[in-house]
């Protein structure tokens, strides 16, 4: 009786094998390569970052043409902005002496503060278009339709945390353009009929844009916004799982 | 004897159709992944070829003109030429927040969902709507910018003289009529409100007293636009039979939102020089603070 013996593991074979099935890897990755079926579901439901995702998914949802990654991309833009932003953060001080001339700083001499303040400008205006986009897109596929009105909500007080968001970094350079585009803005605020002159009075810390001023709106840009963006889209994630995934005709 | 109950039908996720779906790794992870990493590496290529903007520092004694706030607000600045400030800066954007987030509580039935202009007419719908939207709102701001009688005068030699001059814009209704000086001063409330008249008395309803040409102008006439318009876009594609379901309205009023928003920001953006006069992109200097540009 021929017996087919099992060929010499090679030794590409071998070195995969010790870099992946060592007792290490295994403590951080309980399952295997995912290349079964069912490693492929489990790597997803056993991983607090892919364990956003359900497991599978209906075809249609994977098309790039259904999303286009839109939301995926603004959440995307909102991780890289946080990264680039604590960057940024080393090495700004947010008081009217300082913040100019740490702008200055960090486009010369800081090693990569140019990139790392490029790409955190850049991703803002990203940031507000996607959101925008993506908006559409769920208008456009009638996402909105029950059961997900609520997500829908939830979307549009994304969309105004965003174009916070990008409004109370606005002022952070402390130059001319910061300055006079949140005088503007402000004073659209503060044209508000009753609650308006109020409103630009807290938002400025006084009468005009002022050391409190850029204070607060370091405050708000750094923790209060991005912490309720966090909250408001983790909700917006859940409910996207809780209402059944993305939206498909019935 | 029985009693039917009649249960409303309450929106519930869908079934599950399990040989439909796929699974999300690798399918999805690798979409994701791979469109992170392009959006990466195109920012990364912008961020090396172009600059985030730092001018002077900030100086409260020198105005630059026209200041302008951050680009995704250029929509509501423009506004602000046209209107009152509280009706452009606030109120509108507000309502039109709320219609927003109402739009799921209007449109209650499920046609067209899941799929790209799901409803029949959707994609005719659209188009005719944001034309409408971006023509409509290209000529409020030629007209109100003075400039339509300028050209019809330039090049055709039509010009309404003295008579039609209060047809120029929205203002020369105010300041081209010969309104009698009561109606500029009518007294509405025999008393002061004065909490609610936090910024002054500055505009056309300081709260006791109203300058009826002045709202007319700011606020009335515009508002009138704004509602007025899209209702009346709406209502002539009903007539016409375009619009069945609640559905195909919103499809109407957000595609004409989405096109009159953009031509606003644009406007706001590439088109608004010194003085907030309307020029051309190529006429604007760059110190005039195009955001984007140093
Ligand atoms: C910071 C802003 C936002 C983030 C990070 C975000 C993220 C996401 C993601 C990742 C999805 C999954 C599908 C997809 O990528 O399209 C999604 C779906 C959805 N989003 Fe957003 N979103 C944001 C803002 C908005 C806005 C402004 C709206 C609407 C006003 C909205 C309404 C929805 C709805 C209704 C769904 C479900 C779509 C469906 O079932 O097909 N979101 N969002």
């Amino acid at each position: 009786m021929a017996v087919e013996t099992p060929a010499k593991p090679s030794l590409a074979d071998k070195i995969y094998d010790k870099m992946f099935h060592n007792y290490v890897w295994k403590s951080i990755f309980r399952t295997g390569y995912p290349n079964t079926p069912r490693n492929q579901m489990l790597v997803v439901a056993t991983n607090v970052f892919l364990h956003l995702h359900p497991t599978r998914i209906h075809r249609t949802h994977v098309k790039i043409t259904h999303t286009y990654c839109l939301g995926g991309l603004s959440f995307f833009m909102f991780l890289g902005l946080t990264v680039t932003g604590i960057l940024l953060m080393f090495y700004y001080v947010p008081s009217v002496e300082r913040a100019y001339l740490d702008m200055q700083n960090i486009t010369t001499t800081v090693q990569f503060g140019q990139l790392m303040r490029n790409m955190h400008r850049w991703m803002a205006h990203a940031m507000v278009i996607l959101v925008f986009l993506h908006m559409m897109r769920v208008f456009y596929t009638g996402a909105y339709k029950a059961p997900r009105e609520f997500n829908w909500v939830v979307g549009v007080i994304l969309l105004v945390l965003t174009f916070l968001l990008s409004f109370t970094g606005y002022l952070l350079p402390w130059d001319q353009l910061a300055f006079w585009a949140i005088t503007v803005g402000t004073n659209i605020a503060g044209s508000a009929p009753v609650l308006g002159p109020k409103t630009r009075f807290w938002l400025l810390g006084g009468f005009e844009v002022g050391p409190d001023s850029l204070i607060r709106f370091y405050t708000l840009h750094v923790i209060g916004l991005p912490l309720l963006a966090a909250i408001f889209m983790a909700v917006h994630f859940w409910r996207i799982r809780r209402d059944g995934g993305l939206a498909r005709p019935l | 004897m029985a009693t039917a109950v009649v249960a409303r039908p309450v929106a519930r996720p869908q079934a599950r159709a399990r040989d439909e779906e796929v699974l999300v790794w690798p399918d999805l992870v690798f979409v994701e992944f791979i469109s992170a990493l392009l959006f990466t590496v195109t920012l990364f290529f912008l961020s090396a070829v172009m600059n985030a903007p730092l001018l002077d520092q900030a100086n409260a004694d020198v105005t630059p003109n026209p200041s302008k706030a951050p680009w995704y607000l250029l929509n509501l600045q423009e506004l602000l030429l046209h209107m009152n400030a509280a009706m452009a800066g606030i109120i509108i954007p507000t309502v039109w927040l709320i219609i927003l987030g109402a739009f799921p509580y209007f449109d209650r039935d499920n046609d067209g969902q899941g799929v790209w202009f799901g409803t029949e007419g959707a994609v005719k719908l659209t188009i005719v709507s944001a034309i409408i939207g971006f023509v409509g709102t290209w000529l409020l701001i030629f007209w109100d910018s003075g400039k339509i009688a300028a050209w019809l005068n330039d090049y055709f030699a039509v010009s309404g003289g003295d008579t039609f001059r209060f047809l120029e814009n929205v203002r020369a209704l105010q300041q081209q009529l010969p309104w009698p000086d009561w109606s500029r001063e009518i007294t509405y409330l025999p008393f002061n409100l004065r909490i609610l008249d936090g910024t002054g008395t500055s505009g056309p309803t300081a709260f006791q007293n109203l300058d009826f040409p002045g709202w007319l102008v700011e606020q009335a006439i515009p508002i009138a636009v704004i509602v007025g318009l899209p209702c009346l876009m709406i209502y002539a594609m009903w007539r016409l039979g375009w619009i069945v379901t609640r559905r195909d309205a919103l499809l109407a009023l957000f595609s004409g939102f989405v096109a009159s928003y953009g031509v606003l920001t644009l406007v706001g953006t590439a088109f608004r020089g010194q003085g907030q006069d309307l020029v051309f992109p190529w006429d604007l200097k760059v110190s005039e603070g195009i955001p984007g540009q140093e």
